[in-house]
């Protein structure tokens, strides 16, 4: 594992720093209910479209303070919602401040938030949407689910991908034919139609952990079948290898070939093609989630959050922070990519 | 004398679209117990075909058409896919020409080796170390990936995956011939330190008949799918016009132009080296027998066979 890291920092710096940033992206949206200064579905009724607050280490007689402050907001313009700071009182930011009772990590009941201000004054670090919730709180909860999703439907696609293409490549034949057939059917729908009829077939009144489930399968029925095909082309042409005849004459059985010998040698491959796919899973949830079959409201995924501001051009001018789920989508991916380029050359042993 | 593989009328073809090209054609020898037989050909003889149906690898286009193979006296030939699996690595293992495309290169020499083992109660490490220690390899190497060691190293742990379930015959097919000369010269005097040690038979392979002599007890010499000639190099010359040519012995330039070609008979029947032969007269255009000279070397050649039986 120590080899991993050193490999890879010697290969590339830029993919070394992708890796670091896309685990703690993992990490801070894991630790989602613990960093955010407020519940995803907490709102403030008098501060809709809300811009990023600004946070102030002098107050207006030019004293500097240590504790940076917040000031309190009041609506100035309530046609073109625009604020105006209340600077007669000044809000200190604070660590571990009381606010509506909430679980963190599934289990513990807790009042404490890590950081946040007195009422009635909010700090929103990435301004607020609609109906006041913190945008910043919504995407850390939301990279719980969008991050989870790609990488729950990475797993399910690799897990079928892998077993269909190799059992077809390896055995050949009429297995082959009538797995790579089933394969073709499902590949002959576009995608984004098959997502919508998988999804159509479903109620909508589910649950936001069924919901999740579902979103899971059905992203990760539509990504498997290519993976498998080019499984299967790997295999083909793998199982005429030297070392494949090899393995047969020490006496190996055709599954221990195929598991120990064949598949593994695909990887330098599929490692890198899963990477690259773990942004579609992310957009395909965005999809999903935009047309409001996805996870719903309240519940926070980026992909709703960035849907609130479809149809609505005056929400994209006047409040463009809510844009920022996009910004993070985007980053992601480009991180996901930079590291599965880098990975293919990484886990090959040949480039010891 | 003890047989440890007997070949028996074994004729192999390569299927091409509808019809059967024939590739070995009335293969009868043997290799008797802890002996070193060498099998000599150009490319395309036949030579990694025979090979590969003793261990009944052959690709699928191929078909055994006629003829059995005795391994211990079993013929491999009519078991099931499961016992051909028991039998194979652990009576009879093979050792094959490219030593670095024979070793999976995502795994470690030491995982060949775990994988090589068949069930054992032995303790499977110390019986590692113990192979690598006879093949002249250091047991740290077992922690080094393929493509970490040099060409001759990577046949020693060839020949150490082979030897490990100590078979009764090691088939080597050309194991030397990516090697360069000295590290040529160390395979083969590995091979017969284990040939000594362990006594396992060995059906050497190769092109180079000078090695072949300087080795074999007993050579087979392989024409176009049909073993030509068996002989001792210690005893007899070889006395096929093939072997000659082989031995570069025999002047190409008497070559008998004048026979006249007979239409009776087919020309797949007719002695196999007719065309390319500088002996070669009428009579031989006709199916020619492999003649046992004595029970252990024989010639297929009517000119030389017959001068033997009498």
């Amino acid at each position: 594992m120590k080899n991993f890291f050193q490999r890879l920092k010697n290969h590339s710096k830029l993919a070394f720093f992708s890796f670091w940033f896309l685990v703690i992206f993992y990490i801070v949206s894991f630790l989602a209910d613990i960093l955010a200064p407020y519940h995803f579905d907490y709102q403030f009724r008098d501060k809709p479209y809300h811009p990023p607050t600004k946070i102030h280490f002098f107050d207006t007689q030019g004293n500097f303070h240590i504790r940076p402050f917040v000031y309190n907001t009041v609506v100035d313009d309530p046609v073109f919602r625009s604020y105006r700071e209340d600077t007669s009182k000044i809000y200190p930011i604070k660590f571990f401040v009381d606010g509506p009772e909430r679980k963190i990590l599934f289990f513990f009941k807790t009042k404490k938030y890590l950081f946040g201000v007195d009422k009635p004054a909010g700090i929103f670090l990435f301004g607020t949407d609609t109906y006041g919730r913190d945008i910043f709180s919504r995407l850390l909860y939301g990279g719980r689910i969008s991050l989870s999703i790609s990488i729950a439907g990475v797993i399910i696609s690799f897990t079928l991908g892998m077993i269909t293409g190799g059992i077809a490549g390896y055995f050949g034949g009429i297995i082959d034919q009538i797995l790579m057939r089933l394969v073709e059917i499902l590949m002959v729908f576009p995608s984004f139609y098959l997502m919508l009829s998988l999804r159509a077939m479903f109620p909508l009144n589910l649950s936001s952990i069924q919901v999740y489930l579902l979103i899971v399968l059905i992203l990760s029925l539509i990504g498997w079948a290519g993976l498998a095909r080019i499984i299967r082309g790997m295999v083909l042409s793998i199982k005429e290898e030297d070392y494949v005849l090899a393995a047969k004459s020490l006496g190996l059985s055709h599954w221990r070939i195929l598991i120990f010998h064949i598949l593994p040698n695909t990887f330098s491959y599929t490692i890198t093609a899963l990477t690259i796919s773990v942004p579609g899973y992310i957009i395909g949830e965005a999809a999903l989630s935009l047309l409001g079959l996805g996870i719903q409201e309240p519940y926070p995924s980026w992909g709703n959050i960035l849907s609130s501001t479809i149809g609505n051009l005056r929400v994209l001018g006047d409040a463009p922070w809510l844009l920022l789920a996009g910004f993070f989508i985007f980053v992601v991916l480009i991180n996901f990519n930079l590291l599965g380029d880098a990975l293919r050359n990484v886990l090959d042993p040949k480039n010891w | 004398m003890e047989y440890v593989l007997k070949i028996v009328n074994l004729a192999v073809s390569r299927r091409e679209r509808t019809q059967l090209i024939p590739v070995l054609n009335d293969i009868n020898f043997f290799v008797e117990k802890g002996e070193l037989f060498c099998l000599v050909g150009e490319s395309g003889s036949g030579k990694t075909t025979l090979a590969l149906s003793i261990m009944r690898l052959l690709p699928k286009s191929f078909v055994v058409t006629s003829g059995e193979i005795l391994l211990n006296g079993q013929n491999i030939l009519n078991v099931n896919e499961q016992s051909i699996r028991s039998i194979r690595g652990k009576d009879i293992s093979i050792i094959f020409q490219d030593p670095g495309a024979y070793l999976d290169p995502l795994f470690t020499v030491g995982v060949h080796l775990q994988e090589a083992l068949h069930g054992t109660t032995e303790d499977k490490n110390q019986l590692i170390t113990k192979t690598l220690k006879d093949v002249g390899l250091e047991p740290e190497i077992q922690l080094v990936y393929p493509h970490q060691i040099s060409g001759g190293q990577q046949q020693r742990v060839m020949i150490a995956m082979a030897l490990i379930n100590n078979p009764s015959i090691i088939i080597a097919d050309e194991p030397t011939t990516a090697l360069d000369v000295l590290t040529t010269r160390q395979i083969i005097n590995l091979l017969s330190k284990i040939r000594e040690k362990y006594h396992p038979a060995i059906f050497f392979i190769t092109h180079d008949l000078e090695l072949a002599m300087s080795i074999g007890i007993r050579i087979g010499i392989m024409y176009k799918g049909h073993i030509v000639e068996i002989f001792r190099p210690d005893r007899e010359k070889p006395l096929h016009p093939y072997s000659g040519i082989l031995l570069g012995n025999i002047d190409k330039k008497y070559f008998n132009e004048k026979i006249p070609v007979s239409s009776q008979t087919d020309i797949n029947d007719w002695c196999p080296f007719f065309e390319k032969c500088p002996e070669r007269e009428q009579k031989c255009q006709k199916k020619i027998p492999f003649i046992w000279r004595d029970s252990l070397t024989g010639i297929r050649c009517i000119k030389h066979g017959r001068n033997h039986q009498m």
